[in-house]
């Protein structure tokens, strides 16, 4: 993997918050995400956290869940009363249930400890970039149930449920595609846009084309009704109608 | 019982129960004694007679002697005719008719020291009891000849008659009664006292060290509500001490991601992407571990809920995943597969199955076949495969069947524990087989519906 992956414009010098009861930990990913262009404020603990909130306009929270005192559910859970600035949640805990409830106290994304770093630069960037597209109408927390042509995904589980309620499930990059095609229905998306929104998370340099990626992703949600249109020599087109709701 | 067994196992085998054997040694104890008793009174009874019936006889033979003594010569042999009856006839002659020796002579002998004890008056004059001259050979014919005062004899013959009734009946009878008597007591007595071990043979073999301890009930006799509370107690200090291991296992699991989380970081800051690439691949395969051994230790305690599930769409997951990273992998069969299960499970037991046989077996064929209420699906690579004997060791934890086995392919032997598991959670089944043409086939079934399979 090449060093120090180019930049893209939207988020440069965006403001991170990293939280973390681990001064090493504090550090070292302060250290990271510095080195890859963004400014880092970092707290140890609740009282820190509030108080660099004060202090600057914060784009983002990367939040340990383990934390003494308060713990991140708790402080995820306040945060969101007063403010929708994205939070990634960070865990030892690998259990999905954990996931979910941080998702569900309003967290944007989830990373499980150990995380690979590039992972969480990856994570940073897609949830700035959604949080920014769908800004202020989605806030986070709000608007986690996406449907369309009777199929549902839950963006808090990770769940893409069928018209019959059979639970479909994708892998990483089939679920960033879906994303990003259901964050903009009926309109033409270039191979580049797709390539470009399901790298953001993944991060391994990604061979395969994004062809096959999209015939995949029709396999699995296509059954008898055409949805992810070809239109050739520009990209791809989703067709369904897409809404959105509270869990 | 396999046939050819010596007689001492045959009878083990026959007295394998509790209850056997314990029917067994009160049937012989009791029957002993009984045996015993009934021939003690026998013996004693049948003295009794015998002493009564030689005194009769004696007091008859005197009756005898003294009425015929009473008659002149030439009325005797009539008195003597009339006074015959029963197993005596008697005779009047001038001669003995007894002979003494011949076949019956021990008893006979005897026979007349009883009569000369009973009535000594019987043998004043002279006794002779023998066989009968004329029928020598007959031990059952004896003839008494009792010498008269005048020198003449009295003959009585006598048909020896056996002093003992026959009552076989009534010594079958008592003793069959008496050893049914003794099996139901035994069985009785068995059942009360084994109902306590029948139990803690039930709880033994349920109790798995992972899950809570069912204690037994601490009731019987004194010996058994002991041997309950030992029980239970060796239960809880087992549970206790799985439950304390797997704590600290899990802890030390758990402790261990921070500092790979924290070497994650710095490895980012080294300058060598060769030194990196291998430094970050080093911890990607202890994060594996200690994924897979916190799985095997959550083992079926997951939070995760039963649903609808299509099982096609998850196994396309991993094998587009796994191709995506450089893997010969093929999907085949059904488009969709519907069962109950939970998601996440599903998705690493099969991806440590799939990813078992790109590992060991360089690519995996994937197919997906629904039989019924039954989703079968199979996994083949075309490795050296598992030996028949090797089989169960492959689906221990732990166990990594290949010692010499380069490291670098990663793992604790968890990967095949954990999907057993988790397939058995699901009411399913995970068998290994080899190919014909070469390769280990995993074969997994699974209901569509397990609770309803359960």
């Amino acid at each position: 993997m090449p060093d120090g992956s180019p930049v893209p414009s939207d988020r440069s010098m965006a403001k991170i918050l990293v939280v973390d009861d681990d001064s090493e930990i504090l550090g070292l990913v302060a250290r990271f995400l510095r080195s890859n262009a963004f400014e880092v404020l970092t707290a140890r603990n609740g009282a820190e956290m509030a108080a660099s909130l004060q202090q600057a306009r914060i784009d983002l929270i990367v939040l340990d869940l383990m934390l003494p005192g308060a713990n991140g559910l708790d402080l995820c859970r306040n945060l969101r009363r007063t403010s929708a600035v994205p939070v990634i949640m960070l865990t030892a805990k690998g259990d999905e249930i954990d996931r979910i409830i941080g998702l569900e106290v309003g967290a944007d994304d989830y990373l499980a400890k150990p995380f690979n770093p590039r992972e969480l630069l990856a994570r940073i960037s897609a949830v700035l970039r959604r949080t920014q597209a769908h800004a202020p109408d989605t806030a986070a927390g709000t608007q986690r149930l996406v449907r369309f042509a009777g199929w549902r995904l839950d963006t808090t589980k990770r769940e893409l449920t069928d018209p019959r309620g059979v639970i479909v499930d994708l892998s990483t990059g089939e679920y960033d595609l879906l994303i990003a095609f259901l964050d903009a229905p009926h309109r033409i998306l270039s191979r580049d846009f797709l390539m470009d929104a399901t790298r953001a998370r993944t991060q391994e340099a990604f061979d395969r084309s994004i062809d096959v990626q999209i015939s995949r992703l029709r396999r699995k949600i296509e059954v008898g009704q055409e949805m992810i249109k070809t239109v050739r020599g520009a990209g791809y087109m989703f067709t369904p109608d897409v809404t959105r709701g509270p869990a | 019982m396999s046939v050819g067994a010596p007689p001492g196992a045959r009878l083990r085998a026959l007295l394998d129960g509790l209850a056997a054997r314990t029917i067994f040694v009160v049937l012989i104890g009791i029957g002993a004694v009984h045996l015993i008793s009934l021939w003690t009174y026998r013996h004693a009874l049948s003295q009794q007679a015998e002493l009564a019936g030689d005194t009769r006889l004696a007091d008859q033979l005197l009756g005898m002697k003294r009425a015929v003594m009473r008659e002149p010569p030439a009325a005797r042999e009539a008195v003597a005719h009339d006074l015959s009856g029963g197993p005596l006839e008697a005779h009047w002659s001038q001669t003995e008719h007894a002979t003494p020796g011949g076949p019956g002579a021990g008893h006979w002998q005897g026979l007349a020291e009883r009569l000369r004890q009973a009535a000594p008056e019987l043998g004043e004059d002279g006794l002779v009891i023998g066989a009968n001259r004329r029928n020598p050979d007959d031990p059952h014919l004896a003839i008494i000849s009792m010498k008269l005062p005048d020198g003449t004899w009295l003959n009585v013959s006598l048909v020896s008659t056996s002093p003992h009734p026959a009552d076989g009946h009534g010594t079958l009878l008592s003793t069959t009664l008496m050893a049914l008597g003794a099996v139901l007591v035994s069985v009785v007595l068995v059942r009360w006292l084994t109902r306590p071990l029948t139990a803690f043979a039930a709880a033994a073999k349920d109790f798995s060290g992972s899950a809570a301890p069912v204690t037994v009930r601490e009731e019987g006799p004194r010996e058994v509500r002991a041997l309950a509370a030992a029980f239970n107690e060796m239960q809880r200090r087992i549970f206790r001490l799985v439950e304390d291991r797997t704590q600290a296992l899990a802890a030390v699991s758990h402790d261990l991601k921070t500092p790979i989380t924290r070497l994650r970081l710095r490895a980012e800051e080294i300058a060598d992407p060769t030194l990196r690439g291998a430094i970050a691949d080093d911890l990607g395969e202890m994060e594996r571990m200690l994924d897979q051994t916190l799985a095997y230790l959550r083992g079926e305690r997951t939070d995760e809920a039963m649903q609808p599930v299509d099982l096609v769409a998850v196994l396309a997951t991993i094998c587009g995943d796994l191709s995506d990273a450089g893997a010969v992998v093929t999907l085949e069969g059904n488009r969709s597969a519907v069962l109950e299960g939970r998601r996440l499970s599903l998705k690493r037991a099969f991806g440590n199955i799939i990813e078992n046989a790109v590992k060991y077996g360089g690519s995996a064929e994937v197919a997906v076949s629904g039989k019924g209420d039954t989703i079968e699906v199979t996994i083949a690579d075309r490795g050296p495969g598992i030996a028949p004997e090797d089989r169960d060791r492959a689906l221990a934890p732990f166990v990594r069947l290949e010692p010499s086995r380069n490291q670098a392919t990663g793992g604790f032997g968890l990967g095949l524990t954990i999907a057993k598991t988790i397939m058995t959670g699901h009411g399913g089944t995970l068998e290994l087989s080899n190919r014909a043409e070469g390769g280990l086939l995993v074969t997994v079934r699974l209901p569509t519906d397990a609770v309803a399979a359960s």
